[in-house]
């Protein structure tokens, strides 16, 4: 299991004032941020650029150490046993980068095996596999500067698993593939956690996928850790709020209680109060439902004052 | 480490087959061949074949362009491995592998020796193209110690090598390859006693030239070349290269594992 326990990065940086003076400038990256990842899990972070994801997703494979706190891969320090932290985890980042573009695909998949000490028959199967699974085996042996965007980045996932981690960091790992690509990699990810039991991170700037993908999902803004729930919860109470407050002459109970079952259909919630005679309805629901709103106002030619969507 | 070494060696040979910076290779000949011109033209004409007479009795030879072409030639290896050796790291580092490769746990000094063990192929070739052109312009080989010659040869990689650790780390820290490098060869060709003896340095320089492991190496080459002296005749030129290697071994390693880490730091930071 993986344990990030009260971990906080603060980042020194120099800033120049004036020719020959600097001042250093402290950054606090991530504050005090605790969750765990489980075999077989897949944990999403989500949050705006510059909220701590990149960071966090650094110090959980060892190419940062955290200021202060703790993080635990299968009982080792990730500071004190990094090297061997190093064996069990991997890391695949979005974009071009982390591969060498004068060697072909198999060249690169090679290399790193070397790097991570897998033998000849062990580096031959896994690069097989490995190839088949991000559907490369034609451009196996073209160098890399020849691929295409969507080529690199499945090579990229490739030398994220060619020493079979355990725990997998995917920092944005969609980012600027089309959208079939994209699709093809979270049905992947996806098989690796549920059929090979891998724990995977995720970090990602698209609600969408985290739904998809992740069995809990952690938002954090300026490095703090602000929400921690199931995708499914997080969506209902914080993307998904439509507010829409509508103003109309005051009403029966039997209109009311109408537009309340209508609303029941599409999971909205009903607030009411009366002020100078007026109704004010202010309707909470999950998706817009301004228009079947209205349907019914002009079913029952209730007039209406005023109407807002927040 | 020796898979690491050899999977790296692997690696840097294709990508040089592929697109090797031949611009390097053919500067690295020519700097050491306007050496070579420049002293054959001002020995003949401006000095008439007139030396110093404090030179034979600095070098213990009156052979000047011997001197000189051994001198150019260990001098344009020395730069062509420290060069080739510390631009490693950051080399991955703008070209983006630099995270890919720190992710792994691999050792790093398997990492070094495959990339030294790679630039000494090419670095051998622009040795013995500048020694035969030398052939041609009065480099005498009559007296050569081979096997002493080779050792010493070999000694100096590792002091190469060594001290590359360091200047690469100080690339590092200040993303730099061009003033780094280019600052540190020219106070080696000035006061390692490339074109002439270190004695006609002035005193306060010559301590500079004791912290450079071609002084040494170029001292204990030339004599078992010129002179034809063994190994035992250059214990203290040999000790003296050793203990600099280990020096700059020590340093190197820690401060380009400190350079490492800050690097990424300095990245996200």
């Amino acid at each position: 299991m993986l344990i990030v326990d009260q971990v906080s990065k603060v980042y020194k940086t120099k800033v120049k004032k004036g020719l020959l003076r600097s001042k250093w400038n402290e950054v606090r990256a991530v504050d005090q941020l605790s969750f765990e990842l489980k075999p077989g899990q897949i944990l999403g972070l989500l949050g705006i650029n510059g909220a701590g994801k990149t960071t966090t997703i650094k110090m959980c494979s060892t190419l940062l150490q955290p200021t202060s706190g703790r993080i635990e891969v299968d009982g080792l320090d990730s500071v004190k046993d990094d090297i061997r932290i190093k064996g069990l985890v991997n890391m695949i980042a979005g974009g071009e980068r982390m591969l060498y573009w004068r060697l072909t695909g198999r060249e690169n998949l090679e290399y790193f095996a070397s790097l991570y000490g897998l033998n000849n028959s062990q580096t031959k199967e896994q690069i097989k596999k490995l190839l088949h699974d991000v559907e490369l085996e034609e451009a196996a042996d073209v160098p890399v500067e020849r691929y295409s965007k969507g080529m690199k980045q499945r090579l990229q996932i490739a030398r994220g698993l060619i020493n079979d981690p355990k725990y997998i960091f995917l920092d944005e790992p969609t980012l600027g593939l089309d959208a079939p690509i994209a699709k093809h990699l979270r049905q992947y990810v996806k098989k690796m956690a549920r059929e090979q039991g891998k724990a995977i991170l995720l970090t990602s700037h698209y609600m969408q996928e985290v739904e998809e993908l992740c069995d809990e999902v952690l938002i954090i803004d300026k490095g703090k850790l602000i929400a921690h729930d199931s995708p499914e919860n997080l969506a209902r109470s914080i993307f998904k709020q439509h507010h829409l407050r509508v103003t109309i002459q005051k009403v029966s109970d039997d209109i009311l209680s109408k537009l309340r079952l209508m609303l029941q259909r599409y999971r909205g919630e009903l607030q009411l109060c009366y002020e100078n005679g007026q109704s004010e309805l202010l309707i909470r629901s999950e998706m817009d439902i301004t228009s079947p709103v209205l349907d019914f106002i002009s079913m029952y030619y209730l007039s209406v004052i005023k109407i807002t969507a927040e | 480490m020796f898979s690491v070494a050899r999977a790296t060696f692997i690696r840097n040979t294709i990508s040089m087959i592929r697109a090797y910076p031949w611009s390097f290779f053919i500067g690295h000949i020519l700097s050491a061949i306007y050496t070579v011109l420049f002293a054959y033209f001002a020995y003949h004409y401006a000095f008439e074949e007139k030396l110093d007479s404090r030179f034979v009795q600095y070098t213990g030879s009156g052979d000047y362009l011997t001197y000189v072409i051994l001198g150019g030639a260990i001098y344009s290896f020395a730069v062509s491995t420290l060069m080739n050796v510390s631009r490693a790291l950051i080399t991955e580092l703008r070209e983006g592998t630099l995270e890919a490769l720190l992710l792994t746990p691999s050792l790093r000094k398997g990492y070094f020796l495959g990339n030294v063990t790679q630039q000494i192929m090419i670095t051998s070739l622009e040795f013995t193209v500048i020694m035969m052109f030398g052939l041609f312009f009065g480099l005498n080989l009559d007296n050569m110690n081979w096997l002493s010659g080779l050792i010493i040869w070999s000694l100096a990689i590792a002091g190469f090598f060594c001290q590359a650790l360091l200047l690469g780390s100080i690339m590092l820290r200040f993303r730099d390859t061009y003033i780094s490098q280019n600052t540190l060869f020219v106070i080696m060709a000035f006061v390692s006693g490339v074109s002439f003896p270190i004695q006609y340095l002035p005193d306060w320089l010559e301590p500079v030239s004791m912290i450079m492991p071609l002084t040494p190496a170029l001292e204990a080459f030339r004599n078992c070349v010129i002179s034809g002296q063994s190994l035992m005749d250059n214990m203290s030129q040999i000790t003296h290269l050793l203990l600099l290697s280990l020096i700059y071994f020590m340093i190197g390693s820690i401060s380009i594992r400190r350079m490492e880490k800050r690097v990424i730091e300095t990245i996200f930071g």
